[in-house]
């Protein structure tokens, strides 16, 4: 199973080929869906010209450093290696990288609520969309444990 | 928020200067910097967030997650326009729903 952990100071990620294999396809397919599920779209403002304005700014460069993101994961997943060495700051793009990943899987899901894992019925939990939001959050959760330790 | 669980205090890189919390900035206020509660985002990886980017100690990020979390939203920060604008931008970068808008 996909284990995160600090040693020696150095954070390591401990993924085999089945979950590599398995990660980069829910990278890739839900990838293009960024942007589309409304919790990923970057809103600043109540006032739609200040909005326009930071639509024209800087939407593009978070948009960008999400991209960037993604591509830290691809990278390392894509090495071919079941321990891969992180730096902080590529732990952090893989903790920013999941989040987003997981918001997109929840705002296709129809989840709105607070206490989604709970309430969901039988149908819900054995669905492959469920489990995703579920093991991208483990993984998470253990990078954020590995980064505030 | 999706649950988390606590953890021990960590030092933060690069926070960012003039952070609300207990404390408001008494320089050139102006515009308060709102975090608002989506279901998805782990509780830790808020108190994470807030601890990098603000500087915040574990309790003040913690009780701040928590007020997003049970209130809705909460203010995180109160600054000058273009600093504010930064600040939601690299919210935005961690993927949390911010806003800004005059105090």
């Amino acid at each position: 199973m996909a284990e995160v952990r600090k040693r020696r100071g150095r954070i390591q990620i401990r993924l085999d080929a089945d979950e590599r294999a398995a990660l980069l396809m829910i990278v890739e397919q839900l990838a293009p869906s960024l942007g589309q599920v409304r919790r990923t779209v970057p809103v600043a403002y109540d006032d739609p010209e200040l909005q326009a304005e930071y639509d024209r700014w800087v939407r593009p460069d978070i948009e960008q450093s999400r991209q960037a993101d993604l591509d830290v994961m691809r990278d390392c997943i894509g090495s071919g290696e079941d321990v891969t060495v992180l730096t902080e700051e590529q732990a952090l793009a893989w903790a920013r990288g999941l989040n987003l990943l997981r918001i997109t899987a929840g705002g296709l899901m129809g989840v709105e609520e607070d206490g989604w894992e709970q309430h969901a019925d039988a149908a819900v939990r054995n669905s492959p969309d469920f489990r995703v939001l579920l093991a991208l959050g483990l993984i998470q959760e253990e990078l954020v444990s590995v980064l505030e330790g | 928020m999706a649950p988390a669980t606590a953890r021990p205090p960590a030092p933060a890189e690069t926070p960012i200067e003039s952070p609300a919390g207990s404390e408001r900035p008494v320089r050139d206020p102006g515009w308060d910097v709102l975090v608002w509660n989506d279901p998805i985002t782990l509780m830790s990886y808020v108190v994470l967030v807030f601890r990098r980017l603000f500087g915040y100690d574990f309790e003040t990020a913690t009780r701040l997650m928590l007020q997003v979390h049970h209130e809705g939203k909460a203010v995180v920060a109160t600054q000058p326009r273009e600093q504010a604008e930064v600040t939601v931008s690299r919210l935005h970068g961690f993927g949390l729903q911010a806003t800004m808008g005059r105090e």
